[in-house]
């Protein structure tokens, strides 16, 4: 699950499941044993109880096994090419979840601060334009399929504009 | 089952006298497509003839029986089962019809369900034609066949017909998919496996295609397969033109918005596919 690369002393851990996590204890395991890293961020989302029509009472949510996998470890190959990160992980949950419920876990560790911050924006930017996942919306409307956001892939561009 | 068999001395009528009675039965499936209104008035029994569903399940019922009447070189059999089932299909503005037919004899019984589902739709166009000339009948199509020497027959495209079609759900989409895939449908490592050890394994001559998320309940398939040298060319491109052959509703493939994937990663219109390709088709992603 955490894979240790001794070279550049990367841990790169991703994880697609559906039960629930606790983003302190996954920072902490993340972490331990290490005394070279000066910052970590660490981004959770969480499932609303608005979007596209108010009182969403649930979300399904779906992926492409096998897939889903491999695009979120491209995603953070890419971001490796970009910031020098010791550690990073991914966790994505699918299934059934209810409002309040964590759906996304990016941590990333990094010796400064900019660049954890940033890789973070950038793995959660290209996770939500990417990766192959899709939220069912349950409301006391109706159930539907969310659409996709012109912002996210307004938000995932600007990472390519400012690559060299 | 078989009162008799009928032996009208036609020089080009093949001789079933010589082979096995065995348990034949065939199911196929169409459609007619019609403007929402219409099928509105249809569902809710307004429409001025009266009773359509009815009236085209006997229609169907009674082409069966009278296939060989129509077809020149049918024979005349004696049917055990005819059954004709509707589903209102609101998402594509049709009614979707089947037709299964049994007997137990020397011929199979493709022709009967063709027919009973051809003469169903051509009823239900009859009864609906005051309200609406633009209807169209179309994917008239063989579903499966059953017994015989030619062996069992199951229609590669998973978009056959599912009784809970109309319901955009789960369950829906997941019959479809039961009904398609065929038997022994080989795995990605399976054809891995023979290629390795030369191993001529012809069922590992396909590329598997799975939809996902909206894509899915939207077409009703969840998984099929598409026989490789069928393809026009061996690119994404090639496999949505044939699947676009196979089913109409595959077209929608080419909506700009519809993604792809060749074995887990990304893919367009020109990338190359091969035997024992997993192809996945799927909406914009929304997930995070």
């Amino acid at each position: 699950m955490l894979a240790n690369n001794n070279k550049s002393m990367l841990r790169s851990q991703v994880r697609v499941q559906e039960e629930a996590f606790d983003p302190g204890v996954e920072q902490q395991a993340l972490l331990a044993g290490r005394s070279d890293i000066g910052a970590v961020v660490s981004f959770t989302g969480l499932v609303r109880d608005f979007n596209e029509r108010p009182e969403v009472t649930a979300l399904t949510l779906e992926h492409y096994p096998g897939m889903t996998e491999a695009a979120l470890a491209q995603i953070i190959d890419e971001a490796r090419e970009r910031w020098p990160i010791d550690a990073v992980s991914i966790i994505h949950r699918v299934g059934r979840l209810t409002p309040g419920d964590p759906i996304v876990l990016v941590v990333v560790a990094c010796a400064h601060r900019r660049a954890a911050f940033e890789a973070c924006e950038f793995l959660m930017d290209y996770l939500k334009t990417r990766a192959p996942l899709w939220k069912k919306e349950h409301t006391a409307s109706g159930d539907y399929w969310v659409s996709e956001r012109e912002q996210d892939h307004h938000d995932a561009q600007r990472w390519e504009k400012e690559s060299p | 089952m078989l009162t008799h068999l009928n032996e009208r001395g036609e020089a080009h009528m093949v001789d079933v006298g010589d082979k096995a009675e065995t348990r034949r039965e065939a199911t196929a499936s169409g459609a007619i497509f019609m403007a929402p209104a219409t099928l509105g008035l249809l569902v809710e029994g307004r429409l001025p003839k009266g009773d359509v569903l009815a009236t085209a399940r006997i229609a169907g019922i009674q082409a069966a029986k009278r296939t060989h009447e129509l077809i020149p070189l049918c024979h005349a059999l004696s049917l055990s089962k005819v059954t004709i089932d509707f589903d209102i299909d609101r998402e594509s503005g049709c009614v979707r019809v089947r037709a299964l037919c049994r007997l137990n004899g020397r011929t199979g019984v493709e022709m009967e369900a063709l027919t009973a589902v051809s003469v169903a739709c051509l009823t239900l166009y009859d009864m609906c034609k005051a309200v609406d000339k633009d209807m169209e009948i179309g994917a008239v199509h063989l579903e499966t066949k059953t017994g015989g020497k030619s062996g069992d027959y199951c229609r590669n495209t998973a978009l056959g017909h599912s009784a809970d079609q109309n319901h955009v759900a789960d369950q829906g989409s997941v019959t479809a998919a039961e009904a398609s895939i065929p038997e022994n449908r080989p795995n990605m490592a399976d054809s891995v496996v023979s290629t390795a050890e030369g191993v001529a394994n012809t069922k590992s001559a396909v590329v598997h295609v799975r939809c996902l998320a909206e894509l899915r309940e939207r077409l009703g398939v969840e998984e099929t397969s598409v026989t490789f040298a069928s393809l026009p060319s061996a690119d994404v491109a090639g496999l949505k033109a044939q699947l676009g052959r196979m089913d109409k509703r595959f077209q929608y493939l080419n909506d700009a918005q519809v993604l792809c994937a060749v074995n887990h990663v990304m893919a367009g219109d020109s990338s190359a596919i091969t035997e024992g390709d997993e192809v996945a088709f799927f909406p914009p992603v929304t997930g995070g």
